[in-house]
């Protein structure tokens, strides 16, 4: 009676769930009943499951815990419940990744796996797998063959499967088993097929020969499995894509043929894949859509929803394909399944015309509230599409976007909208006064601190340079009275912008900060602080430089910094340019999903991740020979210096010092048949470098990649060397060339080693080797070596602060292009600096156009770039003006577009 | 079916049950004599070198016997210990033929005598002095010198000499145990 009321009452505040409210220390606790002889099994199996669970739940357990527990559990190999026995394997798979000296079951696992009890052998089989290393590979390989051929499906499958696991630590084993799983290949089982299928190409996928020759061989061979198929399909569309080949591949034959399958997963799978491919034409496309068209009626809901999905998918790539089914889809919107129906709108959204929008924007508010986030989702994604092809309407769907911010909905959601809302202000100027209003209604009543916080952000960055910007300032103080600390701390931060850039609003923006500075949180009082005394200098040079561009370093290099400093003191004050400056991410990560690309994965830039060249520093710090080299200012993206498919693949990727350049060569040695040692990089340096030293890769095994590193020597240049620049007037006078001279140049690259032929199958090499050498191509430093990228998001500010001092300024023609976008890539490629204002965009239809560029030079100058560019019949003409802290880093950046 | 266990119980048909570890250095011949005592249809005719541990089942005259079969290997010894507090009695398997190695099952027995959990047990062992039928096999008695147990006094120990082959000597050293864990199981009833 008494457990039953227990029950009733975690039934209502946990939802029925009885593992809810699972203590780890006492679950573990509990775990040593698994010790006690005779076992109970009821009781065990209770316990194991809570284990499963709380792990399942993302408990991390500690190592010696988690082989407490795990050795506990190996005594339960003494019952011979099945369940419990099953719930053991399951255990044995949580906690192989966790527990130390887990190989203590192979035996017991082994002799299960090779039972008489059917149900035991696969799920042991699956375990011992997990429990396996790669020194016991060898002891189970015959056992798992046998397995993979097994009669029983289950069996096999499980084999298969676990092989395919095993074969992602070591392909060597595995490429053993082939025959055996040729063989499962032909089982009547349409699982053990799709596995076997599975494992066959896991085994070839590296050979593209091979997987070439495994498809045309089961293409013409019909499997029975429809699961097989499907795997076969996406095969060879992949193969498709490597080769970029298109309808005239015997690839492309094969999948056609798949649309008469008599299955209709494998008829999908197959008009998905076409659909997907990249270089088709309408003709190609035809079959496939209609096949996709024909779904859309079909009464089954999954099927409808798999082709609108596709449809919707590429509706961007393929807009007439999809207009063919416009009809259908029309049909669809008004699908009891709302899934189905969202789809269906936000698929005539992309393909409609502008004037079909208000419908179906009307349409869709009929059941925004019967659909889920998730959908909701994809109509804002629909939305942000329309709104940059069709500017003109951003009225109406910006509208919509504030109607659908005042209704419920997850934070998923809302941050969808509220980016949206953000990269239409960015792209359309005529949105922004609205948009901005939309979101400073949208703050008033907001629960989630990243999106207040990021408005508050943005409303800082935007708003002072609106016609009134005044009319702000009274959403952004209601914060301060009425939100938690650190969305008051982000009001804070806009305000004080609002008085860095506006004059007449300074006095009353200090006013309220001084205000702020009563607050009772820390970091709010703090800011307050800090912005009101520099605001009070009235100096625009502090301002930009401390309220509107703000700190550049990477976070994580600066905390690195700090507890290096902290760990020895010294007497000299932190010197904030020994930090790593914060790298602009790679790639403009603002590719706004374009709908019907396959959904790249979302950058997570939100986190203060380790940026891809803090990964670098620390790699670098772990060499000995690099180890002192100071702060690692720049990281270039790799290079490729061989050709693909060739003996040796190798990477180049650049890292500048201060005074020294780091070259890692990234190898792949791509024959089977050799085994290479000592390889280094040799370097035939540019005028003024001068290399260092090479440090070899020791050992270079097939398809293992390793790497060299050759440290080569800066010019001692004039930026640095102050002493020449007074030694002779000479040197400043001489060529500004000198300079560019000084910081780019061209280096031979020759591959050098110590060759070993060896046994392909077993990987034994020889005891002799020769010597030998292989060309590479050449490699470049730039100008963009040398430089960083940096954000100023208030670039007129920082272009004040840097002053007129160290100015440079000079006309070109740039004859040999012919658009002014044209000439923005290669100015930027070149230059390497970060375009700031989204001045990297040119409006539609203009001909002439200014962008700015910003960065930090090698050894901590500013440096910033204007560049007038105007278009006219003989090509672009630009005005270009360089500032910079230092006068010769102005000299190479002028003469760098030369 | 509970009930019927009961019964059996009381009728004093359902054996009782004991745990007993088998433990000795690799290839002394442990899974090969735990194989001897299955029953025809569970017996294996394919013994290799055990990784961890297998656990068997299989009766004596009197009793249903649960045997831990360890690994001998010199990277899974370790692990035994993880096994001893729930043990009722402990099979020691040796090698009589292979003397250059008798050095190292000394100190593993040794470690064994020694570990907490068994030091101040009075947990009966059987030696079993496998492997008699080898050419070059030593006598269990020279076996019992050369692991000097004449000085092992605080728990029962009892050696045999043993063929896992034909099965010669193993139910001397297995009724000997039996005898041995029912004295204990008496104890422990009163
Ligand atoms: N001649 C002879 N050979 C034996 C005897 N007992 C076992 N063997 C052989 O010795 C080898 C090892 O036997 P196992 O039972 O695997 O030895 P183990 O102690 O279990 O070894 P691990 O599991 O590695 O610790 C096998 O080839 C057996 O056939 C015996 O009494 N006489
Ligand atoms: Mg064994």
């Amino acid at each position: 009676m008494l457990s039953l009321k227990r029950d009733k009452k975690e039934e209502e505040d946990g939802g029925g769930n009885p593992f809810n409210n699972l203590e780890k220390s006492t679950v573990l606790q509990e775990a040593r009943t698994f010790n006690e002889t005779p076992i109970n099994p009821r009781k065990c199996g209770n316990i194991l499951t809570k284990v499963l669970y709380i792990i399942n739940q993302g408990e991390s357990i500690g190592q010696t815990e988690a082989t407490e527990a795990f050795f506990a559990m190996t005594k339960l190999f003494q019952s011979k419940d099945p369940i419990l026995r099953r719930l053991v394997y399951l255990g044995i798979k949580e906690m192989s990744k966790i527990a130390q000296d887990v190989i203590i079951v192979t035996s017991s696992l082994m002799k299960d796996m090779t039972g008489k009890e059917d149900q035991f052998r696969g799920p042991a089989i699956r375990a011992l797998c997990s429990v396996t290393d790669h020194s016991m590979l060898q002891s189970i390989e015959r056992y798992m063959k046998q397995a993979i051929v097994d009669k029983v499906p289950a069996v096999s499958s499980a084999a298969l499967v676990s092989a395919l696991h095993l074969g992602k630590g070591s392909q060597e084993v595995i490429k053993r088993w082939v025959n055996e799983a040729q063989e499962a290949v032909n089982s009547d089982n349409v699982m053990v097929q799709f596995h076997a299928l599975g494992l066959l190409y896991h085994i070839r996928k590296t050979d593209k020969l091979a997987v070439n020759k495994l498809v045309s061989k089961f293409s013409k061979q019909s499997l029975k499995s429809p699961y097989a198929y499907c795997l076969l399909i996406r095969i060879a569309a992949k193969l498709i894509e490597e080769e970029d080949a298109g309808s005239e591949s015997p690839m492309f034959d094969f999948i056609e043929s798949c649309l008469r399958h008599k299955s209709e997963m494998v008829i999908y799978e197959a008009a998905h894949a076409i659909v997907q491919l990249k270089n088709t034409t309408a003709k190609d496309l035809a079959p496939a859509v209609s096949v996709l068209q024909l779904f859309c009626s079909s009464p089954k809901p999954t099927l409808r929803f798999a082709a609108v999905r596709t449809l919707n998918k590429v509706a961007i790539k393929h807009p007439a394909a999809v207009t063919a089914c416009n009809l259908d889809l029309e049909n669809l919107i008004t699908d009891v399944n709302r899934s189905i129906a969202t789809l269906a709108i936000t698929t005539l959204l992309k393909t409609g015309n502008e004037s079909s929008v208000d419908r179906l924007m009307k349409q869709i508010s009929t059941f925004m509230s019967e659909i889920s986030d998730e959908f909701k989702i994809v109509v804002v994604q629909a939305i942000r599409s329309l709104c940059s092809k069709f500017p003109r309407k951003h009225n109406v769907l910006m509208t919509f976007l504030a109607q659908m911010l005042r209704d419920e909905g997850g934070f998923d959601y809302k941050k969808e909208i509220v980016d949206c809302i953000i990269t239409t202000i960015e792209d359309n100027v005529e949105a922004k006064e609205a948009g901005l209003a939309h979101l400073c209604e949208f703050i008033e009543d907001c629960e989630h601190t990243v999106l207040a916080t990021k408005i508050l952000h943005l409303l800082g960055r935007e708003g002072p340079r609106t016609p009134s910007p005044s009319k702000y300032i009274r959403f952004i103080y209601n914060r301060v009275i009425l939100e938690n600390a650190a969305v008051r701390a982000a009001a804070v931060s806009a305000i004080a912008k609002f008085g860095a850039h506006c004059d007449d609003l300074l006095n009353s923006c200090v006013v309220l900060l001084e205000r702020c500075q009563l607050d009772t949180d820390d970091e709010v009082r703090d800011r307050a602080t800090f912005y009101v005394n520099v605001l009070k200098q009235k100096q625009k040079a502090l301002s930009s430089a401390y309220i509107l561009n703000g700190l550049q370093v990477s976070v994580v290099g600066l905390e690195r910094a700090l507890h290096q400093y902290t760990l020895e003191p010294s007497e000299a004050p932190f010197d904030l340019k020994s930090v790593p400056l914060a790298t602009q991410p790679i790639a403009e990560q603002k590719v706004r999903d374009v709908p019907g690309e396959v959904p790249s994965s979302k950058p997570t830039q939100d986190k203060v991740a380790a940026s891809r060249q803090d990964v670098y520093q620390e790699q670098l710090a772990q060499v000995p020979e690099l180890a002192n080299l100071g702060a690692l200012f720049k990281s270039s993206s790799p290079v490729e210096v061989t050709e693909s498919e060739t003996e040796y693949y190798v990477q180049c990727i650049k890292h500048t010092f201060n005074n020294y350049i780091v070259f890692q060569f990234d190898c792949t040695n791509t024959l089977n048949d050799q085994q290479l040692e000592r390889v280094t990089v040799e370097m035939e340096p540019a005028e003024g470098f001068e290399v260092i030293k090479y440090i070899p890769c020791p050992l270079l095994t097939y398809n293992k990649p390793g790497t060299t590193y050759t440290l080569v020597r800066l010019p001692s240049e004039p930026t640095q060397d102050t002493s020449r620049k007074h030694l002779s007037d000479q040197v400043i006078i001489c060529s500004s060339n000198l300079f560019t001279s000084l910081v780019t140049g061209t280096f031979a690259c020759v591959l050098k080693f110590l060759v070993k032929d060896c046994d392909p199958q077993t990987g034994e090499p020889d005891e002799d080797g020769y010597d030998d050498e292989y060309v590479l191509e050449d490699v470049e430093v730039s100008v963009a070596d040398h430089v960083q990228k940096v954000m100023k998001p208030n670039f007129a500010a920082s272009w004040e602060e840097v002053g007129p001092e160290n100015e440079l300024e000079d006309t070109y023609a740039l004859s040999n292009m012919s658009t002014l976008e044209e000439a923005i890539t290669n100015i930027i490629q070149y230059i390497g600096l970060q375009p700031c204002e989204r001045s990297d965009k040119v409006p539609e239809g203009k001909s002439a156009h200014t962008l700015y560029l910003a960065g930090v030079f090698r050894g901590g100058h500013d440096a910033l770039v204007r560049a007038k560019l105007a278009l006219d019949t003989s090509g672009v003409t630009m005005q270009l003006t360089v500032r910079s802290t230092d006068p010769h880093v102005s000299e190479v950046l002028a003469t760098a577009v030369a | 079916m509970p009930f019927f266990d009961a019964l059996a119980r009381w009728l004093g048909m359902k054996k009782k049950e004991v745990n007993v570890m088998v433990v000795g250095l690799d290839n002394s011949g442990k899974t090969t004599i735990i194989n001897h005592f299955k029953s025809p249809e569970t017996k294996n005719h394919d013994i290799v070198p055990t990784v961890g541990f297998n656990v068997e089942k299989f009766k004596s005259k009197s009793l249903a016997f649960t045997a831990f079969d360890m690994s001998g290997q010199g990277r899974y010894r370790n692990l035994w210990e993880q096994y001893y507090k729930e043990c009722d009695g402990i099979i020691f398997v040796i090698d009589s033929s292979d003397k250059l190695r008798m050095v190292v099952a000394k100190e593993e027995l040794n470690l064994l005598l020694e570990n907490p959990e068994l030091k101040n047990r009075s947990i009966p062992i059987l030696f079993y002095a496998n492997k008699m039928d080898a050419r070059d096999a030593v006598s269990s008695v020279k076996c019992s010198h050369l692991l000097e147990l004449q000085s092992l006094s605080n728990k029962p120990w009892f050696i045999c000499a043993s063929n896992a082959l034909t099965g010669e000597g193993l139910h001397e050293g297995v009724d000997w145990l039996t005898d041995q864990l029912k004295i204990v199981l008496q104890k422990k009833k009163k």
